[in-house]
Protein backbone atom coordinates (compact mmCIF):
# COMPACT_ATOMS: atom_id res chain seq x y z
CA UNK A 1 0.00 0.00 0.00
CA UNK A 2 2.72 2.40 1.00
CA UNK A 3 4.68 1.39 -2.09
CA UNK A 4 1.82 2.03 -4.51
CA UNK A 5 1.27 5.40 -2.86
CA UNK A 6 4.90 6.33 -3.42
CA UNK A 7 4.66 5.00 -6.96
CA UNK A 8 1.59 7.07 -7.77
CA UNK A 9 3.07 10.11 -6.02
CA UNK A 10 6.25 9.94 -8.03
CA UNK A 11 4.35 9.64 -11.31
CA UNK A 12 2.08 12.53 -10.37
CA UNK A 13 5.12 14.65 -9.60
CA UNK A 14 6.63 13.82 -12.99
CA UNK A 15 3.40 14.84 -14.71
CA UNK A 16 3.34 18.08 -12.73
CA UNK A 17 6.94 18.89 -13.69
CA UNK A 18 6.22 18.22 -17.35
CA UNK A 19 3.22 20.55 -17.19
CA UNK A 20 5.19 23.35 -15.51
CA UNK A 21 7.91 23.03 -18.14
CA UNK A 22 5.63 22.67 -21.14
CA UNK A 23 2.83 25.04 -20.26
CA UNK A 24 4.43 28.41 -21.16
CA UNK A 25 5.62 26.97 -24.47
CA UNK A 26 2.27 25.34 -25.21
CA UNK A 27 0.39 28.55 -24.37
CA UNK A 28 2.54 30.51 -26.80
CA UNK A 29 1.89 27.93 -29.52
CA UNK A 30 -1.86 28.07 -28.92
CA UNK A 31 -1.88 31.86 -28.94
CA UNK A 32 -0.08 31.89 -32.27
CA UNK A 33 -3.12 30.19 -33.83
CA UNK A 34 -5.76 32.34 -32.14
CA UNK A 35 -7.66 35.24 -33.57
CA UNK A 36 -6.99 38.49 -31.69
CA UNK A 37 -10.25 38.32 -29.72
CA UNK A 38 -9.40 34.78 -28.51
CA UNK A 39 -5.81 35.72 -27.71
CA UNK A 40 -7.06 38.17 -25.09
CA UNK A 41 -9.45 35.72 -23.52
CA UNK A 42 -8.46 32.62 -21.63
CA UNK A 43 -10.49 30.26 -23.76
CA UNK A 44 -9.03 26.91 -24.62
CA UNK A 45 -11.77 26.47 -27.20
CA UNK A 46 -11.22 28.65 -30.23
CA UNK A 47 -11.32 28.56 -33.98
CA UNK A 48 -7.70 28.15 -35.10
CA UNK A 49 -6.39 30.42 -37.79
CA UNK A 50 -3.18 30.85 -39.74
CA UNK A 51 -3.88 34.55 -40.19
CA UNK A 52 -1.22 35.60 -37.63
CA UNK A 53 1.49 33.96 -39.70
CA UNK A 54 0.24 35.67 -42.83
CA UNK A 55 0.21 39.00 -40.98
CA UNK A 56 3.72 38.75 -39.51
CA UNK A 57 5.19 37.86 -42.89
CA UNK A 58 3.58 40.84 -44.63
CA UNK A 59 4.23 44.57 -44.28
CA UNK A 60 4.91 46.32 -41.95
CA UNK A 61 6.30 43.41 -39.90
CA UNK A 62 8.18 41.55 -42.66
CA UNK A 63 9.25 38.66 -40.51
CA UNK A 64 10.62 37.01 -43.66
CA UNK A 65 13.59 39.36 -43.77
CA UNK A 66 14.28 38.71 -40.08
CA UNK A 67 14.18 34.96 -40.70
CA UNK A 68 16.69 35.50 -43.51
CA UNK A 69 18.93 37.56 -41.25
CA UNK A 70 18.80 34.98 -38.49
CA UNK A 71 19.49 32.10 -40.87
CA UNK A 72 22.40 33.88 -42.56
CA UNK A 73 24.00 35.16 -39.35
CA UNK A 74 23.75 31.80 -37.58
CA UNK A 75 24.86 29.73 -40.58
CA UNK A 76 27.85 31.88 -41.49
CA UNK A 77 28.92 32.07 -37.83
CA UNK A 78 28.84 28.27 -37.61
CA UNK A 79 30.64 27.94 -40.94
CA UNK A 80 33.51 30.13 -39.74
CA UNK A 81 33.70 29.16 -36.07
CA UNK A 82 33.43 25.37 -36.29
CA UNK A 83 36.27 24.61 -38.78
CA UNK A 84 38.65 27.03 -37.06
CA UNK A 85 37.69 25.70 -33.63
CA UNK A 86 38.03 22.06 -34.74
CA UNK A 87 41.64 22.61 -35.87
CA UNK A 88 42.51 24.42 -32.64
CA UNK A 89 40.76 21.75 -30.59
CA UNK A 90 42.80 19.03 -32.29
CA UNK A 91 45.99 20.92 -31.57
CA UNK A 92 45.05 21.40 -27.91
CA UNK A 93 44.05 17.76 -27.60
CA UNK A 94 47.05 16.08 -29.24
CA UNK A 95 50.09 18.36 -28.99
CA UNK A 96 52.08 19.81 -26.13
CA UNK A 97 52.38 23.29 -27.59
CA UNK A 98 54.51 25.74 -25.64
CA UNK A 99 52.35 27.98 -23.50
CA UNK A 100 49.44 25.64 -24.18
CA UNK A 101 48.05 25.94 -20.69
CA UNK A 102 48.11 29.71 -20.83
CA UNK A 103 46.50 29.80 -24.29
CA UNK A 104 43.78 27.38 -23.27
CA UNK A 105 43.10 29.33 -20.09
CA UNK A 106 42.95 32.55 -22.11
CA UNK A 107 40.35 31.02 -24.42
CA UNK A 108 38.27 29.61 -21.61
CA UNK A 109 38.38 32.78 -19.56
CA UNK A 110 36.80 34.74 -22.40
CA UNK A 111 33.65 32.77 -21.61
CA UNK A 112 33.33 34.60 -18.32
CA UNK A 113 33.39 38.03 -19.91
CA UNK A 114 29.95 39.64 -20.06
CA UNK A 115 28.77 40.29 -23.60
CA UNK A 116 27.91 43.87 -22.74
CA UNK A 117 31.64 44.63 -22.27
CA UNK A 118 32.45 43.41 -25.76
CA UNK A 119 29.56 45.09 -27.50
CA UNK A 120 30.48 48.62 -26.37
CA UNK A 121 33.77 48.83 -28.34
CA UNK A 122 32.23 46.96 -31.26
CA UNK A 123 29.43 49.51 -31.43
CA UNK A 124 32.01 52.32 -31.58
CA UNK A 125 34.14 50.54 -34.18
CA UNK A 126 31.26 49.57 -36.44
CA UNK A 127 29.91 53.08 -36.21
CA UNK A 128 33.27 54.43 -37.36
CA UNK A 129 33.34 51.92 -40.24
CA UNK A 130 29.67 52.47 -41.18
CA UNK A 131 28.99 48.82 -40.45
CA UNK A 132 26.16 49.22 -37.96
CA UNK A 133 23.00 47.39 -38.97
CA UNK A 134 24.80 44.85 -41.17
CA UNK A 135 24.77 41.07 -40.92
CA UNK A 136 28.56 41.03 -41.14
CA UNK A 137 28.77 43.04 -37.92
CA UNK A 138 26.55 40.53 -36.12
CA UNK A 139 28.56 37.59 -37.46
CA UNK A 140 31.83 39.12 -36.23
CA UNK A 141 30.49 39.76 -32.74
CA UNK A 142 28.85 36.34 -32.48
CA UNK A 143 32.19 34.73 -33.30
CA UNK A 144 33.50 36.22 -30.07
CA UNK A 145 31.02 34.26 -27.97
CA UNK A 146 30.82 31.09 -30.00
CA UNK A 147 34.44 30.30 -30.93
CA UNK A 148 35.85 29.63 -27.42
CA UNK A 149 32.76 27.62 -26.56
CA UNK A 150 33.10 25.42 -29.66
CA UNK A 151 36.86 24.88 -29.12
CA UNK A 152 36.05 23.67 -25.62
CA UNK A 153 33.28 21.37 -26.81
CA UNK A 154 35.10 19.82 -29.76
CA UNK A 155 38.23 19.28 -27.65
CA UNK A 156 36.09 17.19 -25.31
CA UNK A 157 34.94 15.04 -28.20
CA UNK A 158 38.46 14.63 -29.68
CA UNK A 159 39.92 13.76 -26.28
CA UNK A 160 37.51 10.84 -26.17
CA UNK A 161 38.82 9.36 -29.44
CA UNK A 162 41.63 6.83 -28.88
CA UNK A 163 44.89 7.72 -30.61
CA UNK A 164 45.80 4.16 -31.70
CA UNK A 165 44.57 4.36 -35.27
CA UNK A 166 46.22 7.76 -35.75
CA UNK A 167 49.55 6.38 -34.59
CA UNK A 168 49.20 3.30 -36.78
CA UNK A 169 48.51 5.45 -39.84
CA UNK A 170 51.52 7.63 -39.13
CA UNK A 171 53.80 4.61 -38.78
CA UNK A 172 52.52 3.63 -42.23
CA UNK A 173 53.80 6.97 -43.44
CA UNK A 174 50.67 9.13 -43.50
CA UNK A 175 51.23 12.83 -42.80
CA UNK A 176 49.59 14.55 -39.83
CA UNK A 177 47.22 16.44 -42.12
CA UNK A 178 46.22 13.22 -43.87
CA UNK A 179 45.56 11.68 -40.47
CA UNK A 180 43.40 14.61 -39.45
CA UNK A 181 41.45 14.56 -42.69
CA UNK A 182 40.97 10.80 -43.11
CA UNK A 183 40.88 9.48 -39.55
CA UNK A 184 40.17 12.15 -36.95
CA UNK A 185 37.55 14.21 -38.77
CA UNK A 186 35.35 11.21 -39.69
CA UNK A 187 35.59 9.87 -36.14
CA UNK A 188 34.88 13.27 -34.62
CA UNK A 189 32.07 13.99 -37.09
CA UNK A 190 29.17 13.32 -34.68
CA UNK A 191 30.82 15.54 -32.06
CA UNK A 192 31.49 18.28 -34.58
CA UNK A 193 27.90 18.03 -35.77
CA UNK A 194 26.65 18.37 -32.20
CA UNK A 195 28.93 21.34 -31.57
CA UNK A 196 27.71 22.99 -34.77
CA UNK A 197 24.12 22.65 -33.62
CA UNK A 198 24.93 24.14 -30.22
CA UNK A 199 26.75 26.95 -31.96
CA UNK A 200 23.75 27.52 -34.23
CA UNK A 201 21.30 27.59 -31.28
CA UNK A 202 23.47 30.07 -29.39
CA UNK A 203 23.69 32.44 -32.36
CA UNK A 204 20.05 32.00 -33.34
CA UNK A 205 18.87 32.97 -29.85
CA UNK A 206 21.40 35.77 -29.39
CA UNK A 207 19.67 39.00 -28.42
CA UNK A 208 21.97 41.61 -26.88
CA UNK A 209 24.30 42.07 -29.87
CA UNK A 210 21.46 42.18 -32.36
CA UNK A 211 19.52 44.64 -30.21
CA UNK A 212 22.43 47.07 -30.09
CA UNK A 213 24.02 46.60 -33.50
CA UNK A 214 20.96 46.41 -35.73
CA UNK A 215 18.26 48.97 -36.48
CA UNK A 216 16.25 47.94 -39.54
CA UNK A 217 18.12 45.91 -42.16
CA UNK A 218 19.93 43.34 -40.02
CA UNK A 219 17.31 42.77 -37.32
CA UNK A 220 17.17 39.11 -36.26
CA UNK A 221 14.16 37.18 -34.98
CA UNK A 222 14.61 37.61 -31.19
CA UNK A 223 14.96 41.37 -31.59
CA UNK A 224 12.04 41.34 -34.00
CA UNK A 225 9.86 40.31 -31.06
CA UNK A 226 10.30 43.74 -29.53
CA UNK A 227 8.79 45.39 -32.61
CA UNK A 228 5.39 43.91 -31.76
CA UNK A 229 5.19 46.37 -28.90
CA UNK A 230 3.21 49.20 -30.41
CA UNK A 231 1.40 52.29 -29.20
CA UNK A 232 -1.72 50.13 -29.18
CA UNK A 233 -0.02 47.79 -26.72
CA UNK A 234 1.65 44.43 -27.18
CA UNK A 235 0.27 42.41 -30.06
CA UNK A 236 0.44 39.03 -28.35
CA UNK A 237 -0.97 36.89 -31.11
CA UNK A 238 1.65 38.23 -33.54
CA UNK A 239 4.44 37.96 -30.97
CA UNK A 240 3.44 34.35 -30.41
CA UNK A 241 3.46 33.61 -34.12
CA UNK A 242 6.97 35.06 -34.33
CA UNK A 243 7.87 33.06 -31.22
CA UNK A 244 6.80 29.86 -32.96
CA UNK A 245 9.03 30.75 -35.91
CA UNK A 246 11.97 31.21 -33.53
CA UNK A 247 11.30 28.07 -31.53
CA UNK A 248 10.40 25.31 -33.98
CA UNK A 249 13.73 24.98 -35.81
CA UNK A 250 15.64 25.08 -32.52
CA UNK A 251 13.46 22.46 -30.85
CA UNK A 252 13.95 20.12 -33.79
CA UNK A 253 17.70 20.55 -33.53
CA UNK A 254 17.69 20.21 -29.74
CA UNK A 255 15.82 16.91 -29.90
CA UNK A 256 18.18 15.75 -32.59
CA UNK A 257 21.20 16.14 -30.29
CA UNK A 258 19.24 15.18 -27.18
CA UNK A 259 21.70 12.47 -26.13
CA UNK A 260 24.63 14.86 -26.25
CA UNK A 261 22.77 17.69 -24.64
CA UNK A 262 24.25 17.48 -21.17
CA UNK A 263 27.61 16.37 -22.34
CA UNK A 264 27.86 19.31 -24.67
CA UNK A 265 26.70 21.96 -22.29
CA UNK A 266 28.69 20.69 -19.34
CA UNK A 267 31.82 19.79 -21.31
CA UNK A 268 34.69 20.54 -19.00
CA UNK A 269 32.52 22.34 -16.50
CA UNK A 270 32.23 19.43 -14.09
CA UNK A 271 35.79 18.24 -14.56
CA UNK B 1 60.36 20.92 -39.58
CA UNK B 2 56.98 21.34 -41.20
CA UNK B 3 55.43 18.86 -38.81
CA UNK B 4 56.97 20.58 -35.80
CA UNK B 5 55.16 23.81 -36.56
CA UNK B 6 51.88 22.16 -37.45
CA UNK B 7 50.41 22.40 -33.92
CA UNK B 8 50.84 26.16 -34.12
CA UNK B 9 49.39 26.46 -37.60
CA UNK B 10 46.30 24.65 -36.42
CA UNK B 11 45.83 27.18 -33.64
CA UNK B 12 46.26 30.28 -35.75
CA UNK B 13 42.80 30.66 -37.34
CA UNK B 14 41.01 30.31 -34.00
CA UNK B 15 43.46 32.67 -32.37
CA UNK B 16 43.00 35.34 -34.96
CA UNK B 17 39.27 35.16 -34.22
CA UNK B 18 39.72 35.34 -30.45
CA UNK B 19 42.24 38.18 -30.70
CA UNK B 20 40.13 40.23 -33.08
CA UNK B 21 36.76 39.62 -31.47
CA UNK B 22 37.62 39.47 -27.78
CA UNK B 23 41.09 40.60 -26.78
CA UNK B 24 41.15 43.70 -28.96
CA UNK B 25 37.68 44.97 -27.96
CA UNK B 26 38.49 44.30 -24.33
CA UNK B 27 41.61 46.42 -24.54
CA UNK B 28 39.64 49.09 -26.38
CA UNK B 29 36.93 49.24 -23.75
CA UNK B 30 39.50 49.22 -20.94
CA UNK B 31 41.12 52.33 -22.41
CA UNK B 32 37.73 53.91 -23.02
CA UNK B 33 36.87 53.39 -19.35
CA UNK B 34 39.49 56.02 -18.44
CA UNK B 35 38.17 58.57 -20.90
CA UNK B 36 35.36 61.06 -20.96
CA UNK B 37 33.38 60.22 -24.06
CA UNK B 38 29.86 61.43 -24.57
CA UNK B 39 28.75 60.25 -28.00
CA UNK B 40 26.05 62.87 -28.23
CA UNK B 41 28.67 65.59 -28.00
CA UNK B 42 31.67 64.14 -29.76
CA UNK B 43 32.25 61.54 -32.48
CA UNK B 44 35.80 60.98 -31.25
CA UNK B 45 37.00 60.05 -27.79
CA UNK B 46 37.69 62.99 -25.54
CA UNK B 47 40.52 63.31 -23.05
CA UNK B 48 41.67 60.94 -20.38
CA UNK B 49 40.12 61.49 -16.97
CA UNK B 50 41.98 58.87 -15.00
CA UNK B 51 39.79 57.00 -12.54
CA UNK B 52 36.98 59.56 -12.63
CA UNK B 53 34.46 57.18 -14.22
CA UNK B 54 35.14 54.54 -11.58
CA UNK B 55 35.07 57.04 -8.72
CA UNK B 56 31.82 58.51 -9.99
CA UNK B 57 30.26 55.03 -9.89
CA UNK B 58 30.90 54.64 -6.14
CA UNK B 59 28.50 57.47 -5.34
CA UNK B 60 26.00 57.27 -8.19
CA UNK B 61 22.66 56.11 -6.88
CA UNK B 62 21.42 54.39 -10.04
CA UNK B 63 24.56 52.30 -10.27
CA UNK B 64 24.36 51.38 -6.60
CA UNK B 65 20.71 50.49 -7.11
CA UNK B 66 21.57 48.21 -10.03
CA UNK B 67 24.24 46.54 -7.91
CA UNK B 68 21.68 45.85 -5.20
CA UNK B 69 19.07 44.62 -7.71
CA UNK B 70 21.67 42.30 -9.27
CA UNK B 71 22.63 40.99 -5.85
CA UNK B 72 19.03 40.14 -4.95
CA UNK B 73 18.40 38.58 -8.34
CA UNK B 74 21.57 36.47 -8.28
CA UNK B 75 21.10 35.20 -4.72
CA UNK B 76 17.47 34.17 -5.11
CA UNK B 77 17.79 32.66 -8.56
CA UNK B 78 20.95 30.71 -7.71
CA UNK B 79 19.55 29.26 -4.49
CA UNK B 80 16.22 28.31 -6.03
CA UNK B 81 17.75 26.85 -9.18
CA UNK B 82 20.30 24.72 -7.34
CA UNK B 83 17.81 23.31 -4.83
CA UNK B 84 15.17 22.58 -7.46
CA UNK B 85 17.69 21.06 -9.84
CA UNK B 86 19.02 18.78 -7.12
CA UNK B 87 15.50 17.67 -6.18
CA UNK B 88 14.54 17.06 -9.81
CA UNK B 89 17.71 15.09 -10.46
CA UNK B 90 17.05 12.82 -7.46
CA UNK B 91 13.58 12.19 -8.84
CA UNK B 92 14.67 11.67 -12.44
CA UNK B 93 17.63 9.46 -11.65
CA UNK B 94 15.45 6.35 -11.68
CA UNK B 95 14.74 4.66 -14.97
CA UNK B 96 11.32 4.37 -16.56
CA UNK B 97 9.42 5.58 -19.59
CA UNK B 98 7.92 8.56 -17.75
CA UNK B 99 11.29 9.54 -16.37
CA UNK B 100 12.77 9.46 -19.87
CA UNK B 101 9.89 11.47 -21.24
CA UNK B 102 10.27 14.14 -18.54
CA UNK B 103 13.99 14.31 -19.21
CA UNK B 104 13.36 14.99 -22.90
CA UNK B 105 10.79 17.67 -22.04
CA UNK B 106 13.38 19.32 -19.80
CA UNK B 107 15.59 20.07 -22.80
CA UNK B 108 13.05 22.50 -24.22
CA UNK B 109 13.31 25.52 -21.87
CA UNK B 110 17.03 25.68 -22.25
CA UNK B 111 16.83 25.61 -26.03
CA UNK B 112 14.32 28.45 -25.98
CA UNK B 113 15.38 32.00 -26.77
CA UNK B 114 15.70 33.92 -23.46
CA UNK B 115 14.19 37.00 -25.09
CA UNK B 116 11.16 34.94 -26.05
CA UNK B 117 10.90 33.52 -22.53
CA UNK B 118 10.66 37.07 -21.21
CA UNK B 119 7.96 37.93 -23.74
CA UNK B 120 5.93 34.80 -22.93
CA UNK B 121 6.01 35.41 -19.18
CA UNK B 122 5.05 39.04 -19.70
CA UNK B 123 2.02 37.81 -21.59
CA UNK B 124 1.11 35.19 -19.00
CA UNK B 125 1.44 37.57 -16.06
CA UNK B 126 -0.68 40.30 -17.59
CA UNK B 127 -3.33 40.99 -14.92
CA UNK B 128 -6.17 41.34 -17.44
CA UNK B 129 -5.76 38.43 -19.82
CA UNK B 130 -2.62 36.65 -18.65
CA UNK B 131 -3.25 32.96 -18.11
CA UNK B 132 -1.04 32.60 -15.02
CA UNK B 133 -2.25 35.82 -13.42
CA UNK B 134 -5.87 34.77 -13.91
CA UNK B 135 -5.23 31.13 -13.04
CA UNK B 136 -3.67 32.14 -9.74
CA UNK B 137 -6.55 34.53 -9.13
CA UNK B 138 -9.06 31.74 -9.70
CA UNK B 139 -7.35 29.35 -7.29
CA UNK B 140 -6.40 31.96 -4.66
CA UNK B 141 -9.00 34.74 -4.58
CA UNK B 142 -6.54 36.94 -2.69
CA UNK B 143 -4.36 37.03 -5.80
CA UNK B 144 -7.12 38.29 -8.07
CA UNK B 145 -6.09 41.29 -10.15
CA UNK B 146 -2.61 41.49 -8.64
CA UNK B 147 -0.49 43.76 -10.88
CA UNK B 148 2.41 41.32 -11.11
CA UNK B 149 4.72 43.39 -13.26
CA UNK B 150 3.71 46.80 -11.93
CA UNK B 151 4.78 46.07 -8.36
CA UNK B 152 8.54 46.29 -7.69
CA UNK B 153 8.82 43.19 -5.50
CA UNK B 154 6.46 41.06 -7.55
CA UNK B 155 8.17 42.05 -10.80
CA UNK B 156 11.47 40.90 -9.32
CA UNK B 157 9.74 37.66 -8.32
CA UNK B 158 8.51 37.07 -11.86
CA UNK B 159 11.97 37.86 -13.25
CA UNK B 160 13.53 35.30 -10.90
CA UNK B 161 10.82 32.81 -11.85
CA UNK B 162 11.57 33.10 -15.57
CA UNK B 163 15.26 32.61 -14.88
CA UNK B 164 14.64 29.59 -12.63
CA UNK B 165 12.36 28.11 -15.28
CA UNK B 166 15.02 28.66 -17.92
CA UNK B 167 18.02 27.28 -16.01
CA UNK B 168 16.72 24.57 -13.68
CA UNK B 169 16.56 21.96 -16.46
CA UNK B 170 20.17 22.56 -17.47
CA UNK B 171 21.32 22.38 -13.86
CA UNK B 172 19.25 19.21 -13.41
CA UNK B 173 21.25 17.59 -16.18
CA UNK B 174 24.46 18.64 -14.44
CA UNK B 175 23.19 17.03 -11.22
CA UNK B 176 22.22 13.86 -13.08
CA UNK B 177 25.74 13.73 -14.47
CA UNK B 178 27.12 14.11 -10.95
CA UNK B 179 24.76 11.50 -9.50
CA UNK B 180 25.72 9.02 -12.21
CA UNK B 181 29.38 9.30 -11.30
CA UNK B 182 29.09 8.56 -7.57
CA UNK B 183 29.33 4.89 -6.56
CA UNK B 184 26.09 3.28 -5.42
CA UNK B 185 27.50 0.77 -2.92
CA UNK B 186 27.29 2.88 0.23
CA UNK B 187 23.79 3.91 -0.63
CA UNK B 188 22.67 0.34 -1.19
CA UNK B 189 24.34 -0.83 2.01
CA UNK B 190 22.53 1.88 3.95
CA UNK B 191 19.26 0.93 2.30
CA UNK B 192 19.71 -2.69 3.35
CA UNK B 193 20.38 -1.45 6.89
CA UNK B 194 17.00 0.24 6.70
CA UNK B 195 18.06 3.88 6.41
CA UNK B 196 15.24 6.21 5.31
CA UNK B 197 15.29 7.98 1.98
CA UNK B 198 15.86 11.34 3.62
CA UNK B 199 18.82 10.02 5.58
CA UNK B 200 20.30 8.53 2.44
CA UNK B 201 19.89 11.80 0.54
CA UNK B 202 21.26 14.08 3.23
CA UNK B 203 23.76 11.68 4.79
CA UNK B 204 25.20 9.94 1.75
CA UNK B 205 24.28 11.49 -1.59
CA UNK B 206 24.54 15.21 -0.91
CA UNK B 207 27.99 15.07 0.76
CA UNK B 208 29.32 13.28 -2.31
CA UNK B 209 27.71 15.86 -4.60
CA UNK B 210 29.43 18.79 -2.92
CA UNK B 211 31.80 19.40 -5.82
CA UNK B 212 29.05 19.34 -8.44
CA UNK B 213 26.81 21.60 -6.37
CA UNK B 214 29.63 24.10 -5.98
CA UNK B 215 30.31 24.11 -9.73
CA UNK B 216 26.61 24.60 -10.41
CA UNK B 217 26.29 27.44 -7.96
CA UNK B 218 29.24 29.31 -9.40
CA UNK B 219 28.27 28.76 -13.03
CA UNK B 220 24.72 29.85 -12.26
CA UNK B 221 26.05 32.93 -10.46
CA UNK B 222 28.05 33.92 -13.52
CA UNK B 223 25.11 33.34 -15.85
CA UNK B 224 22.81 35.30 -13.53
CA UNK B 225 25.25 38.21 -13.40
CA UNK B 226 25.21 38.37 -17.21
CA UNK B 227 21.45 37.96 -17.52
CA UNK B 228 20.08 40.63 -19.80
CA UNK B 229 17.55 39.45 -22.38
CA UNK B 230 14.64 38.79 -20.04
CA UNK B 231 15.06 42.14 -18.31
CA UNK B 232 14.54 43.86 -21.65
CA UNK B 233 11.59 41.75 -22.78
CA UNK B 234 9.89 41.10 -19.43
CA UNK B 235 10.16 44.19 -17.27
CA UNK B 236 12.29 46.73 -19.14
CA UNK B 237 14.06 47.31 -15.82
CA UNK B 238 10.81 48.49 -14.25
CA UNK B 239 8.64 49.36 -12.53
CA UNK B 240 10.90 52.31 -11.85
CA UNK B 241 14.36 50.85 -11.55
CA UNK B 242 13.33 47.88 -9.43
CA UNK B 243 14.55 45.23 -11.88
CA UNK B 244 17.36 47.22 -13.45
CA UNK B 245 20.24 44.75 -13.19
CA UNK B 246 23.85 45.78 -13.71
CA UNK B 247 24.00 44.43 -17.28
CA UNK B 248 20.83 46.33 -18.16
CA UNK B 249 22.06 49.50 -16.49
CA UNK B 250 25.30 49.36 -18.48
CA UNK B 251 23.21 48.99 -21.63
CA UNK B 252 21.21 52.07 -20.68
CA UNK B 253 24.27 54.16 -19.92
CA UNK B 254 25.89 53.14 -23.19
CA UNK B 255 23.01 53.12 -25.63
CA UNK B 256 20.42 55.48 -24.19
CA UNK B 257 22.65 58.09 -22.58
CA UNK B 258 25.59 57.36 -24.94
CA UNK B 259 28.09 57.94 -22.13
CA UNK B 260 30.72 55.55 -23.46
CA UNK B 261 33.40 56.27 -20.90
CA UNK B 262 31.15 55.64 -17.92
CA UNK B 263 29.51 52.60 -19.56
CA UNK B 264 32.94 51.07 -20.22
CA UNK B 265 33.99 51.63 -16.62
CA UNK B 266 30.78 49.97 -15.37
CA UNK B 267 31.30 47.09 -17.79
CA UNK B 268 34.75 46.56 -16.32
CA UNK B 269 33.36 46.60 -12.80
CA UNK B 270 30.99 43.81 -13.84
CA UNK B 271 33.88 41.95 -15.47
CA UNK B 272 35.95 42.34 -12.31
CA UNK B 273 33.15 40.88 -10.19
CA UNK B 274 32.85 37.90 -12.54
CA UNK B 275 36.63 37.38 -12.63
CA UNK B 276 36.78 37.49 -8.86
CA UNK B 277 34.09 34.82 -8.63
CA UNK B 278 35.71 32.63 -11.29
CA UNK B 279 39.14 32.79 -9.67
CA UNK B 280 37.66 32.03 -6.28
CA UNK B 281 35.79 29.15 -7.92
CA UNK B 282 38.89 27.67 -9.56
CA UNK B 283 40.73 27.83 -6.23
CA UNK B 284 37.86 26.14 -4.43
CA UNK B 285 37.85 23.41 -7.07
CA UNK B 286 41.57 22.88 -6.70
CA UNK B 287 41.35 22.58 -2.93
CA UNK B 288 38.40 20.18 -3.34
CA UNK B 289 40.56 18.02 -5.56
CA UNK B 290 43.43 18.14 -3.08
CA UNK B 291 41.08 17.02 -0.34
CA UNK B 292 39.80 14.22 -2.54
CA UNK B 293 43.27 12.90 -3.29
CA UNK B 294 44.59 13.37 0.25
Amino acid sequence: MKRTLAYVGERALLVLISIVVLFPIAWMFLTAFKQPRDAYSLSLVFEPTLQNFVTVFSAPWNLGSMVMNSVIVATVTVAIAVPCAALAAYSFSRFRVKGRKFLFFLILSTQFIPAVVIVLPFFLMFRQLNMLDTRLALIIVNLAIVTPFVIWMIKGFIDAIPTDSEEAAMIDGASRLRVIKDIVLPMAAPGIMTSSIFCFILTWNEFLFALILSRRDAVTLPVGLVSFRTERGDLWELMSAAGVMITVPIFIMALFIQKHFTRGMTAGAVK
Amino acid sequence: MKDRLLPYWLLIPAFIIVLATTIYPLAYSFITSFRAWDLTKSRRPEGFVGLDNYIYATSESQFLNSLWVTFIFVITSVILTVILAMALALLLRRKGPMHTFTRIILILPFAMSPALIGVSYRFMFNPEFGVIANGLGAVFPALQGVPWLADPQLAMGVLVLTDVWHWTPYMTFMCLGGLASIPRETEEAARIDGASNLRIIFGIILPQMRGVILVMAVLKTIFALKMFDQVVTLTGGGPGTSTETLAYFIFNVGFRWFDMGYASALAWILTAIMMFISIWYVRMLLSERKMATA
